[in-house]
């Protein structure tokens, strides 16, 4: 039987520090980069600025919010992640992407170590949730990777319902799409 | 016997039930003792969490319902070994019952009817100890993975 060093570069370098808000989705732990939130908002704040979406190309997403005339993809969090379904309260709206995701709890900000690489022997859907794994007070947790909400392919089906939409209905679907 | 075939049959026997299985031993790097299992949001059919030993995240593979047939012991020791994916290294654990034991033993042949992660037996004493495929058996699913359940968004407000 082989001893695991217990010198490992792991344990000897300190991992660099990013602030990161913590939250949970049907009790389960994450992290995102505060970076990549532009803003946070109750549910019901936004309620009366959502559209629904009538699509099933991607049942994770039924909603859009407009935010400073531009909108956002809703997605469902539990829905995403194969958690079981909650009420979400909160609503994280992404900086970079035309993305907001339905979250249960802020848990609270955190400076945690920057994520290490996700073990290969995940090989599902979390590697593209997943920027990696921050090991901090105690505990794992995983740290999302932003652009891993909706994909290409999703947006794309999004904007042809929105567009067909929009024939419908131009009245009620102004804004653009936060790219 | 040289000392490649000491290797060669060389078993940590470890504990799962009533049941004693057995890895070989070149393969095993540690039991660890019952740490905390660290379980978070993700779709690989098999893996529990992960554990954390000396600084390394190590996945946790829940094969209790393949060998055992029941679900997780809830204080669990776990056996580390080495997998090989995608031309890497890397260590995984499974979930023991208790102490492990080293053993040398004569490996005899598969039986027929034996599922595909028994990669051959060990007669030890009165007991035949089924000698597992860490690569086989962590790729074997109980059951078909649970998908995400249609569900309900409600409404914003």
């Amino acid at each position: 039987m082989t001893v695991i060093s217990t010198d490992s570069k792991a344990t000897r370098r300190a991992r660099p520090k990013e602030s990161t808000i913590l939250f949970s989705v049907a009790g389960m732990p994450f992290a995102i980069a505060a970076s990549a939130v532009h803003e946070i908002r109750s549910a019901d704040s936004l309620s009366g600025s959502a559209t629904e979406i009538a699509q099933s190309a991607v049942p994770k997403v039924r909603h859009l919010v407009h935010r400073a005339n531009r909108a956002y993809f809703v997605v469902n969090s539990c829905a995403h992640f194969g958690l079981k379904p909650t009420r979400p309260t909160l609503v994280l709206i992404l900086r970079d992407s035309p993305v907001a995701i339905l979250v249960d709890k802020i848990e609270r900000m955190a400076d945690i170590d920057a994520p290490l690489a996700l073990p290969l022997a995940f090989q599902g859907e979390e590697r593209r949730w997943y920027r990696g794994l921050s090991y901090t007070d105690d505990a794992i947790i995983p740290v999302v990777n932003p652009a891993g909400f909706l994909s290409r392919h999703e947006l794309r089906a999004l904007d042809d319902t929105l567009r067909s939409q929009r024939a419908d209905a131009p009245a009620e679907m102004t804004g653009t799409v936060a790219r | 016997m040289t000392p490649a075939a000491i290797e060669r049959n060389s078993f940590v026997l470890l504990q799962l039930g009533r049941r004693r299985f057995a890895l070989p031993s070149a393969i095993v790097a540690e039991l660890a003792p019952p740490v905390k299992l660290h379980v978070f949001a993700h779709d690989t059919p098999m893996i529990a969490g992960v554990i954390v030993r000396r600084g390394r995240i190590i996945p946790v593979y829940d094969v209790t319902p393949v060998l055992a047939g029941k679900k997780l012991p809830e204080r669990r020791f776990y056996l580390v070994a080495l997998r090989h994916i995608d031309g890497q290294n890397e260590l995984s654990a499974i979930p023991v019952d208790g102490e492990c034991e080293l053993v040398t033993a004569e490996v005899f042949p598969t039986p027929e009817d034996s599922p595909k992660y028994v990669a051959g037996v060990l007669a030890i004493g009165e007991e035949t100890i089924e000698i597992l495929d860490f690569e086989k058996l962590v790729q074997t699913q109980a059951a078909a993975s649970a998908g995400a359940a249609p569900v309900e968004l409600g409404n914003l407000a």
